[in-house]
């Protein structure tokens, strides 16, 4: 029945409708075995709805999804089995305690023990407050049982719904380490974050959606390589922002403190340090500049992001 | 399923409402029992003697298993209403639909499951109301006079045991009703909105067609009040809000009717909860 081991996640043409609103759109998306890969995009871009479907929890209007290979229409129940996920609202039984709320989520997963019970909490750091009701935990503590609930079947992938929601730094900082850790147990992790900060750190490879399409999609490290922005360092910055203007393959130049940011192939990087070095202009430093994630996300969606 | 089942009964266990139930249950008990001992033993002077001698009959045994199981299916009705719609709607408002559904798939698991462990609950409650009416019953034939239990025989406490049947297939309809409101509305309100609206609409509703004749008298024949009525073991002060309803339906009538109204409920409820996205 499975396809193909290595692939964790494949949608193919998934569409969702709802009404005349199309909220994903043809959105085909790959996710492989033990990769940590991020899910990004502005808000109401379809990305919880993307997740919804993922988790059967939506219809696709058309398109499938397969998880492990499996088409989730047909074998929902089972692929669930081998999934820990953290959905946008974090859902739990506000009368019962922390841990009888695990409990009864172990209850119906079936095949889980006491002992995980106790051993996942310990993990999230609840140990101590298992007992007390989930209506008088704070939103951190609320945040670290649904990553423990997520975690309570010890699942191949999880679906992490922004999950440092609430934390606070040093909390933040835990999850990062702890999905990085997820990720080298052989994990594949789906995760959803508003911190690409966060992502950044944590993801191989990612997604940006906008308006229910993938926009692009890559290795973190290439994404953030994609900019052709050469920085560099002179001894007389004015002189050279005049030299350099007069030159039409270089499309832009921004002055930055004792720093030029010049907009210009790889390939030419040679050829401007010897058009400077003619004028008896020294280059100090050179160096290719790196997009940082962020940047790369808010010239794709040109959008700005509320974290 | 078992393990849903279990799980289900597991949270209505620990939640307080369920034990707050119990304590208006027991409440309303002895609330109907000494309010009606207190008339009893000072009766107003206009009442009749005739009437006087029914309502004490009514507190003592054998005719206080009526007055038990008629207030049971009546307080019962509403506290049932009130706690299927609340576990089901509150279900969409605390987001644990999500979190039980990304767990167990299979969406009919989830209302099935539900359903049970609110009939276990109900026969529960059914217990308890026995069992609170049975002592009460004890007190007030007591002070009333004695006690003769030669009415006690083996086809006695068949019949017990069948009145027992009737007043909890009588709970069923409400409890599904309540159920499918809540689905439809996704919350709490509208499941206790719906199932108590209905249950008092109806019985204004009831007492229209009847005054109105003809054809009209007709329709209660098919609603769901009169048809509980007739299955309910009949007292003179907890008859549910249709007392007044005319010439009740056959057993018949009211056992197929009530059938129905339960199947369409659940096919409905299943339906709907199939069907729809989870979006929040």
């Amino acid at each position: 029945m499975e396809k193909n081991g290595d692939l964790i996640v494949r949608t193919e043409h998934l569409t969702k409708c709802f009404g005349k609103l199309v909220a994903v759109d043809d959105l085909n998306l790959e996710v492989h075995k033990g990769e940590v890969f991020g899910f990004l995009g502005p808000n109401g871009s379809g990305k919880s709805t993307t997740m919804g479907m993922m988790l059967g929890l939506i219809a696709p209007t058309s398109g499938t999804v397969e998880l492990f290979g499996l088409n989730i229409q047909n074998y929902l129940s089972k692929i669930l089995q081998r999934i820990g996920a953290i959905t946008e609202s974090i859902g739990f039984y506000p009368y019962l305690s922390g841990r009888d709320n695990l409990k009864y989520i172990a209850r119906i997963t079936g095949g889980i023990s006491s002992s995980r019970i106790k051993e996942v909490l310990e993990l999230v750091e609840l140990s101590g407050r298992e007992k007390d009701k989930f209506s008088n935990y704070s939103l951190g503590m609320k945040q670290r049982l649904a990553i423990a609930c997520a975690l309570l079947n010890d699942p191949e992938f999880v679906v992490l719904d922004e999950p440092t929601n609430g934390l606070d730094p040093a909390g933040m900082k835990e999850i990062r380490e702890l999905i990085i850790r997820l990720g080298q147990e052989g994990k594949t992790i789906f995760l959803n974050s508003h911190l690409l900060h966060e992502v950044e750190q944590v993801c191989k490879r990612v997604a940006i959606i906008k308006q229910g399409k993938v926009i692009t999609q890559g290795l973190v490290k290439d994404l953030m390589k994609k900019g052709d922005t050469l920085q560099i360092k002179v001894n007389e910055p004015e002189k050279a922002m005049t030299v350099l203007k007069n030159i039409n393959w270089i499309t832009s130049i921004v002055r930055e403190d004792d720093k030029l940011l010049i907009g210009v192939k790889a390939d030419k990087y040679a050829e401007i340090s010897a058009v400077l070095a003619k004028e008896s202009i020294f280059v100090t430093e050179m160096r290719a500049k790196e997009n940082t994630l962020e940047e790369f996300f808010l010239e794709m969606t040109e959008e700005r992001i509320n974290d | 399923m078992i393990e849903m089942i279990r799980a289900e009964l597991f949270k209505l266990r620990k939640r307080n409402m369920t034990w707050i139930m119990v304590i208006v249950l027991a409440a309303f008990f002895c609330l109907m029992f000494f309010a009606i001992y207190g008339v009893t033993s000072s009766p107003p002077d206009r009442m009749p003697g005739e009437a006087v001698d029914a309502i004490r009959a009514s507190l003592q045994f054998p005719d206080a298993f009526n007055m038990i199981f008629s207030t049971a299916g009546t307080i019962g009705t509403l506290l049932l209403i009130i706690l299927v719609a609340s576990s089901i709607g509150n279900e969409y408002g605390w987001g644990t639909v999500r979190q039980v559904l990304t767990r167990r798939g299979i969406r009919y698991y989830f209302v099935i499951s539900k359903l049970v462990s609110f009939i276990i609950i109900a026969v529960i409650g059914l217990l308890i109301s026995v069992i609170i009416g049975f002592i009460l019953a004890l007190i007030t034939s007591n002070l009333i006079g004695s006690i003769n239990w030669d009415f006690m025989t083996a086809s006695y406490i068949g019949g017990l045991f069948e009145k027992f049947g009737w007043t909890l297939f009588s709970l069923l309809p409400y409890i599904l009703l309540a159920t499918f409101f809540a689905f439809l509305g996704r919350s709490a309100i509208a499941g206790i909105g719906g199932g108590l609206g209905f249950y008092f609409i109806e019985a204004i509703a009831v007492g229209i067609f009847n005054q109105a004749g003809g054809w009209l008298a007709k329709i209660p024949d098919y609603l769901i009040g009169p048809n509980v009525d007739a299955l309910m073991p009949s007292s003179l002060f907890t008859h549910g809000p249709f007392a007044s309803a005319g010439t009740l339906p056959s057993t018949l009538n009211a056992s197929l009717t009530l059938a129905v109204y339960c199947v369409v409920f659940i096919v409905i409820s299943l339906y709907m909860f199939k069907k729809r996205d989870i979006t929040a």
